[in-house]
Order: structure tokens, then C-alpha cells, then sequence
């Protein structure tokens, strides 16, 4: 049961993170994952601080405000200071950090964050705290939340997606017929806040980039129709983490990592496959 | 003239400090053919940007049927600089020309067969039917433009602004859009048009913008595209100027040089 916990768990985070992942990707803003998870930090503290709880909800209401704080400010810098988006994410995002860092380490001293659990996760032991769901059946409770946001990113993603289509591809076209793009961006940066906060808290941050950046990039390389890019970044996704999960298992490794490696190796695959295959640029004159 | 299709009143917009439109001031009449003109950087594409709500000027305002363009919206139609967009977006033409039924269904509901025909019929216009499916990674640049041409036309407005439509598309593509324009003027539509080559403006327009920055001139082309004019609007780039000038004598006089 176990395995079948790990690997569910795992999945799930991967549709989450290849669906927001996606979006990021075409609109060139994939690192922002990586700033929210830790821009999440001082949100973590004053949800810590006013609910007197580590217990999960506050926390996690803080860590998605903080993390869309941080989307926030950082659209911010780029509207406002005309800074690159690239240079606006990594100024904000380390400032939230540190800020985090500074509160904790002064007021703190008794909160149980842990530096190793927030980068690399704690995959392995999510099976410790099971939730009974139907008779016999149990889920964790990581897991359970995790499927709760899959139901709402799918929900939301279908909702809105010629939204989030048209503004991803032509935002200019968009405003001019009338379209409230700044509503589309948060509407995507909740939805990235959400998956990032959930999704971190049970793989760790350097696999939730794995997760936003790898399946959709797969996918970019292999079709061009957004529609089927979404759903085969999934079935990356998924692939990636079952494959993944035994590898670790086999070579008696961290899960995180080896799903983390398996994407970049299934990337590369398809990279070398498709760029000798296809010419993708076939320009046919009149 | 009767009510000004576009009116801009003291427009400025200031990028940091640095202004790439100031102070700015005119009419534009309905049904024609207007081009807009200048060097690069004299904030053509600022100019139309701000018609459409695209940036927010530091100053003054714009009005499209002497309306908010919020009022009007529905007839108006842009067409963004081709180079803005990601070509190697995962979309088929398909998908890009029904972008112009968006706002008309609203961004929740199914696309109409109404809607199909439109599409249809747009990509007919602009000979890309047959391309329909394509992914537009695989398009050329006059092809790319095609598309964003039928997209306008899908969206069925009464006013089109394009930027540079003209630019890097191939002679066959250059024709097809003259034609074009021709025939949507024939249909009471009026078009505004950011374009950069000066040989082919007095053939192309009946009504100029000169801009460099500032104003420069703003009138029927038989009226503004005029040496002295042409020298005020591109400054100090005098051997374009001189082949412009040389071009007017060889109009004005041909007899001269057979």
C-alpha cells in the first residue's frame, strides 16, 4: 500500500504542476514556481504566529498568500520598474526568503521547518498520516489535498481556458478586444501559488520545478496543439513518477531525486529523437 | 470632416523619462486609407497602442467615434506587430483566427457554427485556407501575417488598426494585402496603417500621419507628402530623403529623364 500511496501522491503533483507548468511555459515564466516556494516562507511564519499552530490549514492559507504576494510584486517590478521579468522574480522572491529566514530564526526557535524537508520533501514518509475516506480505505493526508487542488486545477483550467489561451498567446490582441488580462494572470498565479504551496510541502521544491518545467517541455517538443501538449504533459508526468519511483526503489535512492532525474533523461530522449526526426521549421512558399 | 474616426488630444506617453509620443493632436477621417509614418522609434506603434487601451498614456486621451473605446470596442479591430508573438506557439492557424470570435461569444461559451463561418470565410479572404490546420510555427512571415489579417477580419469591425503589416511579408503577400484594402475601403471600412517603406506610401494611402515623436503633419497625402514635410518628419537621414525627393521629381517631371 505504500508504493501505491508514494506513486499516487507523486501523480498527482505531477498533473497539478504539468498543467499550471504549461501555461508558465509559453509565457516564459516557469521560474516563478521556484519564487513561490520560497516566497512562501514569511507567510508560513505569520500563519504560524497568529494561528499559534503548525496545523496544516493556516498554514497553508499563509504560504498560497504569501506566494501570490510574491506574483504580486514581482508583476509589480516588471510593470512598474520596467526590470525583466527574469530579473524582478529573482529580486523579489530571495527578499520574501530572506525575510522568511530573518523572522524565524528571531522569533522561531521552536517552529518546525526544516531546511532539508522543504528542499528535497518527504516523499517516503507521506503514508505516515492516513485519513480514513470510505470503510477500510485509507489516503494520506498529503495526498488528499493534493487531489482536492487536481480537482480544482482541472475544474478552473477548463473553466477559463480560453482565458488563459489567448492572453498566454497574444496579450496585447487581448486587451485590445477588451479582455482583462491582469484578472488571467492572477486567475494563473492562484492556481500556480496553490500547486506550488500543496505540491512542496510533500515533494520539495527542486522536484515541483522538475514537475513545472520537464512534462511541458516534453510535450512542447512533441505537438504542436496546446489542447494535446496539456494532456500529454500529464502523461509525462505520470510516467515520470512511476518510473521514477521504482528506480528509486531499486537503487535505494531519494524518490524525489530519481523522478527528478528520470524527467530530465526522458527530456533529453525526446530532444535527441525529435530534433533528428522532424524539421520543425518546414516554411512553404506561395 | 464629418466626426473624426480618431481623435487624439495632447497624447503623450513616457516610457521611464523618455518619451515615446508627445504632445499630440489629430483627427482621422472615416473611410479612408490612412498611414501612419515616421523613423524608427518615433512611436508609431505607441501611437496605436494607445488608441487600443494597449499602454495607458501619461497624458491626454483618444477617442474612437468620438466615443470611450470601451463604448465601441466591438468595431474596432488591431493588429498587433507580427514580430510581439511567439510563432512557435503549440496552435494551428485554426486557433489563432478564431481568437477574433472571442469577445463576440464571450470567453465561456462554445465558439457558434456562425462563428465556424466567419472563421471560414476570413481564411478564405486571405487565400490561407488550405492552411487551416497548420501549425504556425510552420509558416512563413507573409503567411504569419495572413493569419493575423484573417483574425481582423473574423473579428468583423468597422475599424482596423494594423502595425506593419507590410513588414518582411514576400510580394506576393504585399499584393494580396493591397487588394485587400483596397476592398475593405470599397466597403466603407476604415483602415490605419503603421508602415515604414516611403516609396509605396503616396500608391498605398489617401490620408498621412507624419510622426517623430511629436507631430509632425497630419493630412491628405497629396497635401503633407511633400519634401519639406518629409524632411521634418526623418530628421537628419538625408540620403533616404533624397531618394524620396528624387522619386517626386521623376513623378512630377518624367519627361526629364528619357
Amino acid at each position: 500500500m505504500n508504493d501505491f500511496y508514494i506513486i499516487l501522491t507523486a501523480c498527482l503533483v505531477a498533473i497539478n504542476c504539468a498543467i499550471m507548468g504549461s501555461f508558465l511555459v509559453m509565457r516564459k515564466m516557469v521560474m516563478i514556481g521556484d519564487a513561490i516556494s520560497h516566497a512562501v516562507l514569511p507567510g508560513i511564519f505569520f500563519a504560524y504566529i497568529i494561528s499559534g499552530s503548525t496545523s496544516s490549514l493556516p498554514i497553508l492559507i499563509g504560504a498560497a498568500s504569501s506566494g501570490i504576494l510574491a506574483t504580486i510584486i514581482i508583476e509589480w517590478f516588471t510593470q512598474k520598474a520596467r526590470l525583466q521579468s527574469d530579473a524582478s522574480i529573482g529580486v523579489s522572491y530571495t527578499l520574501l526568503f530572506a525575510i522568511g529566514i530573518i523572522l524565524i530564526s528571531k522569533f522561531g526557535a521552536n517552529a518546525d521547518i526544516d531546511q532539508q524537508c522543504v528542499l528535497y520533501g518527504e516523499l517516503e514518509y507521506v503514508s505516515l498520516w492516513l485519513e480514513p475516506i470510505i470503510g477500510d480505505f485509507y489516503l494520506p493526508r498529503q495526498t488528499l489535498i493534493l487531489g482536492v487542488v487536481c480537482i480544482i486545477i482541472v475544474l478552473a483550467v477548463t473553466w477559463g481556458y480560453k482565458g488563459l489561451f489567448i492572453t498566454t498567446f497574444d496579450p496585447n490582441f487581448s486587451i485590445s478586444t477588451g479582455i482583462a488580462i491582469g484578472f488571467w494572470h492572477y486567475f494563473l498565479m492562484s492556481g500556480v501559488s496553490l500547486t506550488t504551496v500543496v505540491s512542496f510541502e510533500s515533494v520539495g521544491a527542486i522536484l515541483v520545478i522538475a514537475f513545472l518545467s520537464g512534462p511541458p517541455a516534453i510535450a512542447y517538443l512533441l505537438t504542436g496543439n496546446f489542447k494535446k501538449m496539456l494532456v500529454l504533459a500529464c502523461a509525462f508526468g505520470i510516467l515520470c513518477s512511476i518510473v521514477g519511483y521504482y528506480l528509486a526503489k531499486l537503487l535505494d535512492v531519494s524518490v524525489a531525486g530519481a523522478i527528478s532525474a528520470v524527467i530530465g533523461a526522458i527530456f533529453t530522449i525526446v530532444f535527441v529523437i525529435t530534433s533528428s526526426q522532424k524539421s520543425k521549421i518546414d516554411v512553404i512558399s506561395d | 470632416m464629418a466626426i473624426p474616426i480618431i481623435e487624439a488630444h495632447n497624447l503623450t506617453v513616457l516610457y521611464g523619462r523618455k518619451p515615446a509620443i508627445w504632445n499630440i493632436d489629430f483627427k482621422l477621417p472615416e473611410g479612408q486609407v490612412i498611414g501612419i509614418m515616421g523613423p524608427n522609434g518615433s512611436g508609431k506603434s505607441t501611437l496605436l497602442k494607445s488608441i487600443m487601451g494597449v499602454v495607458t498614456p501619461t497624458t491626454g486621451y483618444t477617442k474612437v467615434y468620438d466615443q470611450e473605446l470601451n463604448q465601441v470596442r466591438h468595431k474596432v479591430s488591431y493588429v498587433p506587430q507580427r514580430q510581439e508573438i511567439d510563432w512557435d506557439f503549440p496552435a494551428s492557424v485554426w486557433d489563432i483566427v478564431s481568437m477574433g470570435r472571442f469577445h463576440v461569444r464571450g470567453l465561456f461559451k462554445r465558439l457558434t457554427s456562425e462563428d465556424n463561418d466567419i472563421i471560414q470565410e476570413s481564411l478564405e479572404k486571405v487565400n490561407m485556407l488550405g492552411f487551416a490546420k497548420r501549425q504556425i510555427s510552420q509558416l512563413s512571415g507573409g503567411q504569419q501575417q495572413r493569419v493575423f489579417l484573417a483574425r481582423a477580419i473574423a473579428q468583423q469591425g468597422e475599424l482596423f488598426l494594423m502595425d506593419e503589416p507590410f513588414a518582411g511579408v514576400d510580394i506576393a503577400t504585399e499584393e494580396m494585402i493591397v487588394d485587400l484594402l483596397k476592398e475593405m475601403k470599397g466597403q466603407g471600412k476604415t483602415l490605419v496603417i503603421v508602415h515604414h517603406d516611403l516609396h509605396t506610401a503616396q500608391s498605398y494611402f489617401d490620408h498621412l500621419v507624419l510622426m517623430n515623436t511629436r507631430l509632425v503633419a497630419c493630412g491628405k497625402t497629396s497635401d503633407v507628402f511633400t519634401d519639406q514635410i518629409l524632411t521634418d518628419t526623418y530628421g537628419g537621414k538625408l540620403t533616404t530623403i533624397s531618394k524620396i525627393s528624387q522619386e517626386l521629381e521623376n513623378k512630377e517631371f518624367p519627361i526629364r529623364h528619357q
